[in-house]
């Protein structure tokens, strides 16, 4: 990134980032800096991409049309505590309009490889069309800036990610990897293929602790054109730490920001795991396809109930003080730490646990592991089967696939091996595609072709408004436990004006867990990077670059109808939820019509962009 | 002096980015009062219409988990006081 210091807002233009564009087809490779148009594209991510994927006439994701966008954020690779993410945006696979049009979508994850890429001299990488060979992309510092080059990758082929990595770090010691796993070999079969990204914890251990770019296929994308892998290799770079930012790091390693995602030994409320008791109180856990109880079953697996069988140890992706990371260890006979299990985060853990019927630790693990392992996003892998598994609770006899159905751990393993190997297409294909072929779509989990997250749609009418994933980049999935207000004025304003802002660290490089309020995310651009920006102006940034993604969605043919929720959310209100059943077809219709109101005239709005320029 | 009410962004977002608010009190109970007196806006993340605390916040007080409700703990000058909620996604 060129920025001359105290760059206002105003001046985008004054800021370029450095590009290299690879055509995998040709074996060519174009290195050179882009001038930002304004000033999403300098704070970077998804604001950026998706205006280099708005250009694009793409109807297919597979298409060699669809390029793959690998950028950072602007504080990727600072000394700002969790800036460490990296964004990979494409045409998804999975998310699709009910015309068949992808849509476009990003995916962010942590680990070290942003910084690396970013250290290495690149803010962005963009993989056009094909390689006719599997390929990995090698990507070094030089004194005459980034070096860049293909080199075969068979030897990777069929590999878990984590080994893919391990293989490469042999070859490459002073670089972090970004991998895609058997999933993403077999993308044709396989859409919710994930992206690994390789942390020091991974690479010191050698055990699976990898971090996700997982929503929306993109490790699916990266594999249709043959990507194996991304080796960026840079000496560390970080600055000299300033005052302010240290203070703002201090602030982010102990403040209430990250309190939800610290251990209680360190004050905090133990990670994303420790929502199961507050959602238990109010029967919001999911269970058996988002269908809670009131059993009691979920308090199966709240941490307490699992520390006497293992251990579990708080750790990171890189410099982070949060460690939001839950690693499960075995439990020697002595106390002693033994071998890694697994990480269990709140999604993954539910998923494959609680909300697929299966109460066993010992039979969880092993899911979540194997799902890691295979490089599939554990969210759009874990609601399909959990469809799959109600579809034969519901025909016993004529079940599909191999039959699995609630708690069969064995068969639900089973099928996990088999989608991630490319072996289940039809499951592979999302529960979208899948629930339309079998013609029961009411109790399919997602909006817009992307799989749910654990938390429960009948509560959440803000989920058909998410653009990147259902609370990721629609902060509403909590809001009724929360406050409790099912007015039509809330849920507009909801949406409208709060909601959507959770996108904002998705430009920026940063993780949602460091908490940082828009004003001193603001205030940490300037003291970090030299960039003035008001409040106000990060917000309106952050809301253009939201509002154009809602436009895109329109372009690939969106429309009103493709806005809606699991018709059992209208049709079989559950009474074991404890809150008022409010999401009704008349509730839904009068919110969508406010919401479209709001949005219309956003959309309506927004400032023209020009064609790029490079220099 | 007084107690010093530290809040995380799903607050600090609601009232134009202020994320501390200070307040007198004497008591646990009083500071949060006095904070939604100040800032209307953050009424039902903290309080149930019952008036009591709403079951999905955290009280911190000086980096101590109060235990619920933990509204009557008496608060000093020079306190700091936290209320996080208990559900944040990943």
């Amino acid at each position: 990134m060129r920025i001359v210091p105290n760059t206002a807002a105003g001046d985008p233009q004054t800021v370029f980032y450095h590009r290299c564009t690879i055509d995998l087809a040709r074996g060519t490779i174009d290195i050179g800096d882009v001038p930002c148009r304004n000033l999403e594209e300098v704070l970077g991510g998804f604001g950026r991409s998706f205006q280099y994927l708005a250009a694009r006439d793409v109807r297919d994701a597979f298409a060699t049309e669809n390029p793959m966008v690998v950028n950072t954020g602007l504080l990727t690779g600072s000394n700002v505590m969790t800036g460490l993410r990296t964004y990979f945006s494409a045409y998804s696979p999975l998310k699709v309009s009910n015309k068949g049009l992808p849509a476009a979508m990003w995916s962010a994850g942590s680990g070290k490889f942003g910084s690396k890429l970013k250290w290495a001299g690149l803010d962005e990488l963009i993989l056009e069309n094909k390689a006719d060979r599997p390929v990995i992309i090698v990507i070094r510092e030089s004194d005459s800036g980034p070096q860049v080059e293909l080199r075969p990758a068979d030897h990777l082929l069929g590999k878990y990610c984590h080994e893919k990595i391990l293989t490469l770090y042999a070859e490459f010691p002073n670089a972090h990897f970004a991998a895609i796993g058997p999933a993403g070999e077999h993308y044709e079969a396989c859409y919710f293929a994930a992206i690994a990204l390789s942390t020091e914890n991974l690479l010191k251990t050698g055990d699976d602790k990898c971090r996700w770019a997982g929503r929306g296929g993109m490790g699916a994308v990266l594999g249709s054109k043959n990507v194996i892998g991304i080796v960026a290799e840079a000496t560390d770079r970080l600055a000299k730490l300033t005052p302010e930012t240290r203070a703002l790091n201090k602030e982010i390693a102990t403040g209430p920001g990250s309190r939800k995602f610290r251990e209680k030994n360190r004050g905090g409320l133990g990670g994303t795991w420790a929502n199961y008791e507050p959602l238990e109180q109010f029967h919001m856990v999911p269970q058996n396809n988002f269908r809670p109880t009131g059993d009691g079953t979920p308090a199966l697996m709240f941490r307490d109930a699992l520390e006497d069988d293992f251990v579990i140890k708080a750790e990171s992706c890189y410099r982070c003080g949060i460690n939001c990371h839950k690693n499960l260890y075995e439990r020697k006979a002595d106390g002693s730490k033994g071998a890694f299990r697994a990480k269990f985060d709140y999604e993954p853990l539910n998923l494959l646990s609680t909300n697929a019927g299966v109460h066993d630790p010992e039979e969880v693990w092993p899911l979540v592991a194997l799902i890691d392992h295979l490089g599939m996003d554990s969210i759009s892998c874990g609601t399909t089967i959990n469809y799959v598994l109600d579809y034969n609770a519901r025909h016993p006899d004529a079940p599909v696939f191999n039959g699995a159905t609630f708690g069969d751990a064995d068969k639900i393993r089973e099928l996990i091996e088999q989608v991630g190997t490319g072996q289940l297409p039809e499951l592979g294909q999302g529960s979208k595609r899948l629930s339309e072929q079998l013609g029961e779509t009411d109790y399919a989990m997602h909006c817009k072709g992307l799989e749910l997250p654990a938390y429960v749609p009948d509560t959440n009418p803000g989920y058909p408004w998410a653009i990147a994933g259902g609370h990721m980049s629609m902060a509403t999935y909590m809001l009724v436990a929360m406050e409790g207000d099912t007015s039509l004025d809330y849920w507009v304003k909801a949406i409208t004006e709060r909601g959507l802002l959770v996108v904002r660290d998705d430009l920026l490089g940063l993780c949602k867990f460091a908490g940082l309020n828009a004003e001193a995310a603001a205030r940490c651009l300037g003291d970090e990077i030299g960039l003035h920006v008001t409040r106000e102006e990060l917000l309106a940034a952050v809301k253009r670059a939201f509002i154009r993604a809602l436009w895109l969605e329109r372009k690939q043919g969106y429309e009103r109808d493709d806005y809606t929720m699991p018709a059992q959310v209208f049709d079989r209100p559950n009474p074991a939820i404890k809150a008022e059943p409010f999401v009704t077809r008349e509730f839904f219709a009068a919110l969508s019509d406010r919401v479209w109101e709001v949005f219309d005239r956003e959309i309506a709005n927004l400032p023209p962009v020009e064609d790029e320029a490079t220099s | 002096m007084s107690v010093r009410v530290r809040l995380p962004a799903l607050f600090a977002d609601r009232i134009e980015g202020i994320s501390t608010v200070e307040v007198r009190a004497t008591t646990v109970a009083d500071a949060l009062r006095a904070l939604t007196d100040r800032h209307a806006e953050l009424t039902t993340l903290v309080w149930r219409g019952d008036g009591a605390l709403n079951p999905l916040m955290v009280l911190f007080l000086n980096d101590r988990q109060l235990a619920r409700p933990g509204l009557d703990e008496t608060v000093h000058p020079g306190d700091q006081l936290e209320i996080i909620p208990a559900i944040e996604g990943g």
